[in-house]
């Protein structure tokens, strides 16, 4: 198995996969989806009755959503999350009661009339887990409605719930072949760089070449565009995927880079295999 | 309602682009080139911000 990294930013990562069944593959595409864990809001306490400001103005906590969608949608809201750093709460050493090793508490406390956004999110203790989305509407407040919150996130995993799915957009798709069989096969070649939808041709010196080759869809639509200006039949353009080899995307949703959830994903792949190799060889 | 946090069909955090779209359109930059700019590339993503109707503030008077 080899694999290339065609690109890699902070969210967003693409690679070739070659020499795999794809089996294989489909197995690495479910383990990011749900079993890359992140940090999501689980809980969230809301102050109720009015609430007072420094002045001694009063405060109805209430608001234009109800506090069920104001909980869901909080917890939608990436959070960075270090791997290295955050346990399971089932796992951790407190035992669940929580602590800063798998638990982190959020307060957001806004008086209207304002917007209240992701950023309004204040981390107790450590600011680096300050919400990088700042932007993100969450509710409206009108004059003398007022917002105290007390949110806590915890490790998940995308199986449990679409919150704690780190990585948002994963596929993959066979590598494309495609070969041009006759060099003078082009009655109209403009027509044939129209046809892809990929933009996978272009026209040069009157003929027509492969230029991006890896932007195949495998969608066929040139083969059909290619005999219909031939008339004989047969297309000369032969499109066909090559069965062990992959083009893999995927993108996360900020809260982990894209680098740190591939290498656990393959590392949790990885250990998954060894314990059924395990348990296997433990059967009569 | 208010815009949703998150696309529906892909995940993409899609919340904090929305004031900007929406300040963009009004002062009249065509859709297209602002969705763009925003790099919202598949069309599930784009049609959040295209078919959103931002209805709180017609029902914040009466909360
Ligand atoms: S199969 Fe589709 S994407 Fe691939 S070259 Fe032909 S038209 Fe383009
Ligand atoms: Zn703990
Ligand atoms: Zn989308």
């Amino acid at each position: 198995m080899k694999l290339v990294v065609r690109e890699i930013t902070d969210t967003r990562c693409s690679f070739i996969v070659d020499g795999v069944k794809p089996d294989i593959v489909n197995a690495l595409r479910r383990t990011l989806i749900a079993d890359v864990p992140k940090m999501a809001i689980d809980e969230v306490e809301f102050h109720m009755g009015p609430i007072r400001d420094e002045e001694g103005n009063e405060y109805d906590s209430n608001s234009a959503l109800f506090d069920e969608m104001i909980a869901h949608r909080l917890g939608m809201v990436p959070i960075p999350t270090d791997l290295q750093h955050f346990t399971f709460r089932e796992q951790c050493e407190c035992n669940g009661a929580g602590c800063p090793h798998c638990t982190i508490i959020y307060v957001m406390n806004k008086k209207g009339p304002c917007t209240v956004y992701s950023g309004d999110l204040q981390p107790l203790g450590d600011i680096s887990l300050n919400i990088k989305e700042e932007l993100i509407p969450i509710v409206k407040l009108k004059e003398k409605q007022a917002l105290l919150i007390y949110a806590t996130a915890i490790l998940g995993r995308g199986k449990d719930h679409a919150k704690w799915q780190s990585v948002t957009i994963c596929g993959y798709k066979n590598f494309p072949k495609i070969t041009i069989k006759n060099d003078d096969c082009c009655f109209d070649p403009e027509d044939c760089v129209r046809s892809c939808p990929r933009k996978v041709f272009e026209v040069e010196k009157g003929k027509v070449i492969i230029k991006n080759l890896e932007n195949c869809d495998l969608c066929m639509n040139c083969l059909d565009h290619c005999e219909s200006s031939d008339g004989r039949g047969e297309p000369f353009i032969e499109v066909d995927e090559v069965t062990d080899k992959f083009i893999f995307t995927f993108e996360t949703d900020g809260s982990i880079t894209a680098k740190d959830a591939l290498i656990y994903a393959l590392k949790n792949l990885e250990d998954k295999y060894e314990e059924l190799r395990e348990q296997v060889s433990g059967l009569d | 309602m208010i815009i949703p946090v998150r696309c529906f069909t892909c995940g993409r955090v899609i919340g904090h682009l929305y004031e900007e779209y929406a300040r963009r359109t009004e002062a009249g930059e065509s859709a297209e080139k602002v969705l763009d700019d925003l790099k919202l590339e598949r069309y599930c993503c784009r049609r959040m911000l295209i078919t959103h109707v931002e209805l709180i503030d017609e029902v914040m008077p009466f909360t």
